[in-house]
């Protein structure tokens, strides 16, 4: 029988290496071309807790993790009260143990299976942490996956130490006939054959890799940053690209120095970027008013997790939306771009950088750890990308520049709101960059007519920038009984959702961009629609309705919300369009 | 290019500070090092804190950069890693770069950043009118601290010796040649320059005026070696009496920039990436 799906987990303590199996898992699906989605679960500790890694994968596009499990992998027997809402009698589970005693769950109706996992690695002479990588043997055994395929991904994860490399795949190799011989004595029984399509043109991205892929592609130099889930992946991803990129990555001193580092720097001409989550971009508001009012052009990844203050460390919101409209003093334009999936990630990182350099204001990307720690399939990005410079004085390049002497102003007046920018460097084209509101030569005024030219000057980029805007998405059903409103990561789950026949009278509108608000583009989708209409947001307080209220002539929305830190699961989604009622994790307003 | 002059650092917005402050002489001493050194107006990137010496931004031609409050020295470390054949320069008070951004100067420090802080230390929030500022005596009596000041003063220059600057120095607003040679030399100096320069108020600390500094200041002795750590920080121990010059100088340790791998060729706007080819950062995701 062959396999067009699946839903795999593995579950550990953090330290033993349910990480790296879960993706190298992926990876394995990704090679027999599938689309993939490998969502995280953890803790915000370092050893102990409860780690989760699943993959789902399918033919037909798997873009969210689901509940329900084909198979369960668990490392310790506490585990399998956790998962209880996940299995049924169709899951199988492994248990890392020598036996399992059912008489203990009389309710389970899962089937488990104890193999010892740590012993199969410890009896090839390997680390007995590469459990992980027996898991992985158990599980394509079961799933009928090409050994050759998933050996490589084992050998390509262990690149640097041909010995351990050489240990692991030994590994997979012996936890896989362990599987085979239970699976011909009848003790185990495979899933079916996954499929394997021969055509493998995409690549494997969490949503942080996205957005550096995206910025690099753009030609960002200049990235610096403080550690801070789930944004510090981004951190990690562009500091090891340092070596083959004309790239500085800078590990600042607090996120007051890191969003200042980048605004220096992209003074100075090259392109940058700064990113945290909620509570450290807090700390970087003030600056972001800067980059507002001396028009230096910024862009700023917000990798929201449930807060408030420290909060949720590790899971997932959307609850800094308000924060995010909102954030800096006084009135000044910004742009908030929230891309649904790991490719969206890609573009609009790479338009963020484009944009902020082309009309010299803060662009902000909002995004959360759902995606930016989750990895997806995404088509390969074109391999070159050309790198032209906005609005810049001599198209950005030092040196003699065509200016008469007392020509240049770096503020001049135009209809467009942009004015050509000079960096330090450039002969005839002095200018002082100024916090303070200024003239057109930067100098600090405090005049009423100036100050007016001046704000009116910035705000007149917006009718130009609009176009330069992702637009809303509209899909599923023209004539719609129910339409779902969303933003940023969770048209993920909504893709899905729109799978299934329960879903056929119902459409899905996704917003990549929600400042400045889609307003027309979104009463246009809407017009003439005899549909109940749901927000669905990551938030308690319904912060994307109350915009939509605020941006648009629509009539006043339902919510279904989501703050417990948990994603929306398309299975939830599903109920909610068939019986009306949604589970209690939800608030339906 | 254009030459640096007086003449072309002329701004047309007249100075704005009260009689008889120190800022005046300050920025003598500025334009005249700046002239001194024979650079270009193209080379020099001046970033101004907020405050009374801030203000220096309108009154000054250059390419400028008028930050937060306590905030330019981390916009100017990103302004030296962008383009590091620039000199740039930050001007700022005590409140600003003692104070408010006290965690970018221990940075700036550390990473031995090759950049010059003018800290145009008068004791005082003066563009607020008056209140303490981190420098300002135990006991001092203002309309933040009307029942006199608690805290010590903060022992900056010691914090600059500690953390990794190669090169603290203290002027005199009042001794203009001395300001002039040591702003030149801190400049010169590749690596972070802490110039801490000592000037009175006469607004809003009339304690600390012109006489009180004649009787407080001295020339640090000809035998001084200003490349002796432990004796740079004891000297600095001494709050109350303030020796003036080069407090301390270290001509081995080696600038941030100096060490970052992409910058050994070539600044890092010269190598804008005008194709970039992902093939290299993908083989990880294939």
């Amino acid at each position: 029988m062959e396999l067009e799906a699946l839903n795999w987990k593995i579950a550990a303590k953090a330290g033993e290496g349910v990480m790296s199996s879960a993706k190298l898992f992926a990876k394995a699906c990704k090679r027999q071309g599938l689309s993939v989605f490998n969502y995280y679960e953890y803790p915000s500790l370092i050893k102990g807790g409860l780690q989760s890694g699943q993959v789902t994968a399918s033919l037909q596009g798997s873009t969210c993790q689901r509940r329900h499990l084909d198979l369960l992998i668990l490392f310790h027997e506490k585990f399998i009260q956790d998962h209880l809402a996940e299995i049924d009698e169709r899951t199988l589970i492994i248990l890392n143990a020598n036996a399992f005693d059912p008489s203990k769950y009389p309710d389970l109706k899962s089937k488990v299976v104890a193999i010892n996992l740590t012993k199969i690695a410890r009896d090839q002479g390997a680390n007995p942490l590469a459990a992980n990588i027996a898991a992985l043997g158990i599980s394509a055994c079961l799933f009928e996956m090409d050994l050759q395929i998933i050996g490589r991904v084992v050998v390509e994860e262990f690149a640097k130490s041909k010995e351990a490399a050489t240990a692991n795949l030994k590994v997979l190799q012996a936890a896989f006939e362990i599987a085979l011989s239970m699976v011909q004595q009848g003790n185990l029984q495979t899933f079916g054959k996954l499929i394997s399509t021969g055509v493998d043109e995409q690549v494997l991205v969490s949503g942080n890799e996205a957005v550096g892929l995206g910025a690099l592609a753009a030609g960002l130099q200049f990235y610096s940053a403080y550690p801070m889930t789930p944004a510090t992946g981004l951190l990690h991803f562009l500091a090891s690209k340092q070596d083959e990129y004309p790239l500085i990555v800078k590990h600042a001193e607090d996120e007051i120095g890191a969003i200042n580092h980048a605004l220096g720097a992209s003074f100075a001409g090259v392109r940058a970027m700064t990113g945290s989550s909620g509570g450290g971009f807090a700390l970087m508001v003030e600056s972001l008013s800067f980059a507002g009012v001396a028009e230096i052009p910024l862009v700023v990844l917000e990798a929201v997790r449930q807060g408030p203050a420290t909060g949720l460390p590790t899971w997932t919101s959307q609850g800094d939306l308000n924060f995010i409209l909102g954030a800096g003093h006084g009135d000044f334009l910004r742009v908030i771009l929230t891309p649904g999936d790991v490719y969206e990630h890609f573009n609009l990182s790479k338009l963020a950088v484009e944009l902020a350099e082309k009309y010299q204001l803060p662009v902000l990307i909002m995004s959360d750890k759902y995606l930016l720690e989750s990895n997806q399939t995404m088509p390969k990005p074109a391999l070159l990308s050309e790198n032209v410079r906005l609005s810049m004085v001599n198209n950005g390049q030092l040196g003699e520049t065509a200016l008469a002497e007392g020509e240049y102003l770096r503020y001049r007046a135009s209809e467009n709101g942009i004015s050509l920018r000079s960096i330090p460097g450039q002969t005839n084209a002095l200018q002082l960059t100024n916090s303070y509101e200024h003239d057109e030569y930067g100098f600090a005024t405090e005049d009423a007519v100036t100050t007016k030219q001046a704000v009116d000057k910035r705000a007149a980029k917006l009718t130009s920038l609009q176009n330069d805007l992702p637009k809303p998405l509209y899909l599923g059903s023209p004539n719609p009984e129910k339409i779902l409103i969303s933003f940023g990561s969770t048209i993920n789950v909504l893709r899905d959702v729109l799978l299934d026949e329960v879903a056929s009278k119902a459409a899905v509108i996704h917003l990549p961009c929600v400042y400045p608000f889609p307003t027309s583009e979104l009463e246009t989708l809407l017009e003439g629609k005899n549909a109940e209409i749901f927000v669905l947001e990551g938030t308690a307080t319904g912060q994307l309705a109350k915009l939509i209220q605020r941006e648009t002539s629509l009539p006043k929305m339902h919510s279904i919300l989501r703050y417990d830190g948990r994603p929306f699961y398309s299975e939830d989604i599903l109920e909610f369009l068939q019986t009306g009622k949604i589970s209690e994790q939800y608030k339906l307003i | 290019m254009t030459e640096i002059t007086l003449a072309n650092l002329m701004s047309p917005v007249a100075p704005t500070w009260c009689p008889g402050c120190g800022n005046f002489s300050i920025l003598t001493a500025l334009k005249q090092a700046l002239v001194e050194l024979g650079l270009k107006m193209e080379e020099v990137v001046l970033v101004f804190g907020i405050g009374c010496s801030g203000n220096t931004a309108d009154f000054i031609k250059g390419y400028g950069f008028h930050a937060l409050h306590g905030r330019g020295l981390a916009n100017a470390i990103g302004i030296k890693l962008a383009n590091h054949r620039q000199k740039v320069i930050m001007i700022g008070g005590d409140g600003d770069i003692y104070g408010e951004g006290l965690n970018h100067l221990v940075a700036a420090c550390r990473g031995n950043h090759d950049l010059t802080a003018l800290v145009f230390n008068n004791h005082r929030y003066s563009l607020t009118t008056g209140q303490t500022s981190p420098t300002s005596a135990k006991g001092t009596v203002s309309k933040s601290t009307p029942q006199g000041l608690i805290e010590d003063p903060i022992g900056a220059l010691s914090i600059a010796v500690s953390n990794g600057a190669g090169f603290v120095a203290r002027a005199y607003a009042g001794k203009l040649k001395q300001m002039v040679d040591l702003i030149k030399a801190g400049i010169l100096y590749e690596g972070f320059s802490l110039i801490d320069v000592q000037q009175p108020c006469p607004s809003f600390n009339k304690e600390q005026d012109y006489a009180w500094y004649q009787a407080n200041v001295f020339d640090l002795p000809a035998d001084y070696d200003a490349n002796n750590r432990g004796q740079a920080l004891v000297t600095l121990l001494d709050q109350d009496k303030l020796g003036l010059g080069v407090l301390y100088r270290n001509d081995q340790h080696v600038a941030y920039h100096k060490e970052v791998p992409c910058l050994q060729n070539a600044s890092l706007i010269e190598q804008f990436p005008k194709k970039t080819d992902l093939s290299k950062a993908l083989v990880e995701f294939v």
